[in-house]
């Protein structure tokens, strides 16, 4: 199978560690449900035209936090993860997603008080809308 | 670590091109890709390991035992598919698959069967018959199906057309999916085969033995930096080149530690790419040529 993963060059993050994020947000959002069967380590680094050794550490950061677990000989399957830690991993993309998008507006020379206010103003628009991000 | 090949002190000489010396560890369980410009060596290095081209100085290992010229038992286990086969060859496919598989005892005539179907090679015709890529193919297919556990690919995607290059790289990965300890050792000039397939790189430079690079640790530190503001006077640790508010670096983690203790910043850094990377590397030497 193919994961929906997408490696980004300017992420000063090492790829093992976007490997890690992302499919912590797939197990944690539900895309990949508990018992998926994950493509190998092989087969994912050719899809992201990684090495090995660095799919290799993703999975096995990822066994050792319990995401994902190994049986051998059948191969690795996302594994049953906790509520809380799945609340714990969204919680996690939401604000590193936003620290992002403060990161850039201070990259463009705006103060913390016009940036809430850009912030409150997108949220404004899509409540207006009806709450839901443009798909 | 687990030893699949290994080359030690190997020099060769033929008329006035040096090989080596290569010192050279082909761990068991990963794709080494050996690149390196038109005449640079790498044939002749494949070649080496198969016993085909005799060294003048070194050794050769499989699976950790020397080759001692008596030694058989690797011969099952290593399977080689050279650029070209040495002289005509008179023999259908068909033929061709018969003496291959009555040599080699873990031959998989069901894979065999799969891959000609899938690359429709006429089995029926002769080899020479065949153009250039369909060779190709078939010679593909006749080493892959031998099923051992070390391949030695001279080129094998060149000439081929580009769906089926594509079906070459999954028929690999397919098979390195199957055992853990599977290596292959591929010479290519296709970067989508690197890309794609390889954990390490090995670059030869005019029968030199340039090293032995991890594919991503390699990409992760050639970078380019679009720098805000006025760029540094003084030389970035491992600077390559700069223009117009850029600056690229083959030490991103070094350079990035100057850029900061100097307070610039950059609005954005992006890894070069690996074909890039790859001609930088086999520029150095001309460069320094130049400058003594």
């Amino acid at each position: 199978m193919k994961l929906p993963i997408q490696l980004s060059k300017e992420n000063p993050a090492p790829i093992y560690h976007q490997i890690e994020e992302q499919m912590k947000a797939l197990i944690a959002s539900g895309q990949l449900p508990a018992g998926t069967l994950l493509p190998s380590i092989r087969s994912l680094s050719k899809e992201l035209e990684v090495s090995v050794i660095t799919t290799r550490r993703a999975y096995q950061n990822l066994e050792y936090e319990g995401f994902i677990r190994t049986i051998q000989g059948k191969g690795t399957f996302v594994a049953e993860i906790d509520a809380s830690l799945k609340k714990e991993v969204k919680v996690s993309a939401v604000k590193q997603a936003i620290e992002k998008a403060v990161e850039t507006a201070i990259r463009h020379d705006y103060t913390l008080e016009e940036i809430e206010k850009m912030f409150l103003d997108v949220l404004n628009g899509l409540k207006a809308k009806g709450g839901k991000a443009d798909e | 670590m687990n030893s699949a090949a290994a080359l030690k002190g190997v020099k060769k000489e033929i008329d006035d091109f040096r090989l080596g010396p290569i010192d050279l560890e082909i761990e068991a369980g990963f794709v080494t890709a050996l690149v390196g410009r038109n005449g640079a060596g790498k044939s002749t290095l494949l070649k080496i390991l198969m016993n085909l081209v005799k060294q003048n100085e070194g050794s050769v290992a499989f699976f950790g035992q020397t080759l001692d010229g008596e030694s058989e038992d690797w011969k099952t286990k290593v399977a080689y598919m050279p650029q070209s086969y040495p002289g005509p060859l008179p023999f259908t496919g068909q033929e061709l698959k018969k003496l291959t598989a009555n040599w080699h005892p873990h031959w998989d005539e069901q894979w065999f069967q799969q891959m000609v179907e899938h690359f429709q090679i006429p089995l029926e015709k002769k080899f020479e018959k065949l153009s250039q890529g369909v060779q190709q193919k078939l010679k593909f297919a006749l080493t892959v199906a031998r099923n051992p556990q070390l391949l030695i690919l001279d080129e094998p995607t060149s000439h081929v057309d580009i769906p089926s290059k594509k079906q070459m790289i999954d028929f690999l990965i397919d098979w390195l999916e199957q055992e853990d300890s599977r290596t292959i050792l591929l010479a290519t000039h296709q970067v989508e085969d690197i890309r794609k397939l390889a954990d390490y790189l090995v670059i030869l430079d005019d029968g030199g033995f340039l090293g032995k690079y991890d594919k991503d640790e390699l990409t992760a530190q050639y970078k380019r930096y679009w720098i805000e503001g006025n760029l540094p006077t003084a030389t970035v640790p491992g600077e390559l080149e700069r223009g117009k508010g850029v600056i690229a670096t083959k030490c991103a983690r070094q350079a990035e530690d100057f850029l900061r203790k100097r307070g610039i910043t950059w609005s954005s850094a992006v890894p070069l790419e690996l074909d890039e990377v790859i001609s930088i590397k086999l520029m150095k030497k001309k460069n320094t040529a130049l400058k003594s």
